[in-house]
């Protein structure tokens, strides 16, 4: 009888594996065949080349943010003063802006949706609000009514709590609508829902599952930006911010599925635009050791300028660029009490 | 020239050294913790795998014990143990966790203990794990259609008919790169331990 192709008996003992069935007896063991079967066998237990990546990512994001304790520590106590300085207290490096028609409204949606407290409101001469400062975990978020200059710029935010499923509950609540309720299937491996507030930004609304936050917790508010070429805007970053991509999932056809992007001490997360993600230009206010310095860079980078570096009335040395796809970026150097 | 007295084996960093100089560069800034991730990934996977029972185990074993080591990377000290040993009594310490966890949740008094309950990593599985790890650090260098159809068929346990499909050709070359690619690997492995 003639031999069967290795091919076709390798592939009988594979099919008999993947089905935990023995392997049927051969009369006179193929020594050729037995070698390839070990190899085969130690193959079941291949691990998914997504889980690699996805778990690079996380221990990535959560060495990011133990990375300016660790940083800290090794500092000498004027270094860690000069680190804290150009921050204004209770900011992050990066904290998303918000302007929406009914700013107040909007605050009382994340004060009852996410226990937000508000921390500052200045209120302009018609009784808007021109600008407040709400306090959501250990984030921020900035929001005004805005001006014909600064028309309502809704976004997408990506939100750590402790309980996702009470949250999205209290946003639906609010006069949100669901894109769906929390699930543990999302792709990140988070438990994690997704609305559209009744202002038009998109709420992210997770908590970590396969990962544990560092000791300084999680960071609470992540701006998440839907681009269209988002894999140009990595470059970008870097250039104009001395930003740091921290890990970036790309498609077969080199679309951005995910990318963690560092600024100082905090991230962003982008994506390529698709389905209901569509790009929301938004403004985006960010602290940087040297406001004149980042602003030249990023127009170097290929920004516009906004307003070009001055010291702002309430402490900040302060300038404005617009990137290729509209978001507006406030650059700041908090100057102190002086 | 070489100072006179120093053999030359000894003017550069052995393998060990450049392990201690990666931790420590860890231990200083956690965002080199990376080198130490893609270093020993394959073998925390490997000898976590091969202790439980399932794919979504092993993945949240591994994960579990990447974070914890990241977290507790301070108070390793480099004493010539290597990384790997300490890696991998968090991972069998994480094993015995999970395998509590899951008697609790569902407990099943007459099926025989795990293998896995044991806090020790005996030499035997170590020469183990690293013959594995190794198996799966090639499969990335096979060439692209043969790594396709291993993690197809072997990961995703797809059938062959649905791999054909899939990637557009008979189900007899699927058959032949799925031989290829188990070749390959065989001579390489043979390759490594020759």
């Amino acid at each position: 009888m003639p031999k069967r192709p290795l091919a076709l008996q390798l592939d009988e003992v594979v099919q008999a594996m993947l089905v935990s069935l023995q392997p049927r007896p051969e009369k006179a063991p193929d020594r050729q065949l037995a070698s390839l079967v070990r190899v085969a066998r130690e193959l079941r237990d291949l691990p998914r080349e997504e889980f690699r990546a996805a778990l690079k990512s996380d221990l990535q994001r959560r060495a990011s943010m133990s990375e300016s304790t660790a940083a800290a520590k090794v500092g000498s106590r004027e270094e860690q003063a000069r680190a804290v300085h150009y921050m204004r207290p209770g900011l992050k490096s990066i904290t998303p802006y918000i302007i929406v028609r009914g700013a107040a409204q909007f605050i009382e949606f994340l004060k009852t949706s996410f226990e937000a407290t508000e921390r500052i409101r200045v209120p302009a001469p018609d009784g808007s609000i021109m600008h407040a400062e709400v306090a959501i975990g250990n984030g921020a978020i900035e929001v005004s009514d805005g001006s014909e200059a600064y028309p309502a710029a809704p976004q997408a935010i990506h939100l750590y709590v402790d309980d996702p499923d009470a949250a999205y509950a209290r946003t639906l609540q609010g006069g949100a609508t669901s894109f769906y309720a929390p699930t543990d299937d999302h792709p990140s491996g988070d438990r994690w829902g997704a609305v559209k507030d009744p202002f038009g930004n998109h709420w992210y609304i997770a908590k970590p599952r396969g990962w544990t936050p560092g000791p300084e917790g999680l960071q609470s508010v992540q701006p998440y930006l839907h681009l269209r070429e988002a894999h140009k805007m990595i470059p970008f970053l870097e250039a104009a911010f001395g930003a740091e991509d921290l890990g970036t999932h790309k498609s077969p056809e080199g679309l951005v599925l995910h990318a963690t992007i560092r600024i100082g001490n905090a991230t962003l997360e982008i994506d390529e635009a698709r389905g209901e993600n569509q790009p929301m230009p938004c403004h985006l206010h960010i602290y940087v050791p040297d406001t004149d310095a980042v602003y030249a860079q990023a127009l170097r980078a290929g920004a516009t300028s906004i307003d070009a570096p001055r010291n702002a009335p309430y402490g900040d040395r302060a300038a404005g660029v617009k990137d290729a796809w509209g978001n507006s970026w406030f650059i700041a150097t908090y100057l102190g009490n002086k | 020239m070489r100072p006179k007295g120093v053999p030359p084996q000894k003017a550069g960093p052995t393998r060990q050294d450049a392990e201690g100089v990666l931790v420590e560069a860890a231990q200083n800034d956690p965002a080199k913790f990376d080198a130490l991730y893609e270093m020993h990934f394959e073998r925390v996977y490997a000898f976590v795998a091969s202790r439980v029972r399932d794919r979504a185990s092993s993945e949240d074993v591994t994960s579990e014990v990447f974070h914890k080591a990241l977290a507790n990377l301070p108070s390793y000290e480099w004493r010539g143990v290597p990384f790997v040993a300490w890696l991998l009594r968090i991972a069998a310490n994480a094993i015995v966790d999970h395998a509590k966890r899951a008697a609790r949740e569902s407990p099943a008094p007459d099926d025989p203990p795990e293998p896995a309950n044991d806090p020790v990593v005996r030499a035997s599985e170590m020469r183990a794990i690293e013959h594995r790890a190794q198996l799966f650090r090639l499969v990335g260098q096979l060439p692209a259609l043969q790594k396709q159809v291993v993690h197809e068929r072997f990961v995703e346990q797809r059938s062959i008919k649905e791999i054909a499909q899939r990637l557009g050709k008979t189900e007899g070359a699927v058959k032949q790169l799925q031989l290829r690619a188990v070749q390959n690997l065989r001579a390489q492995m043979e390759g490594s331990h020759a």
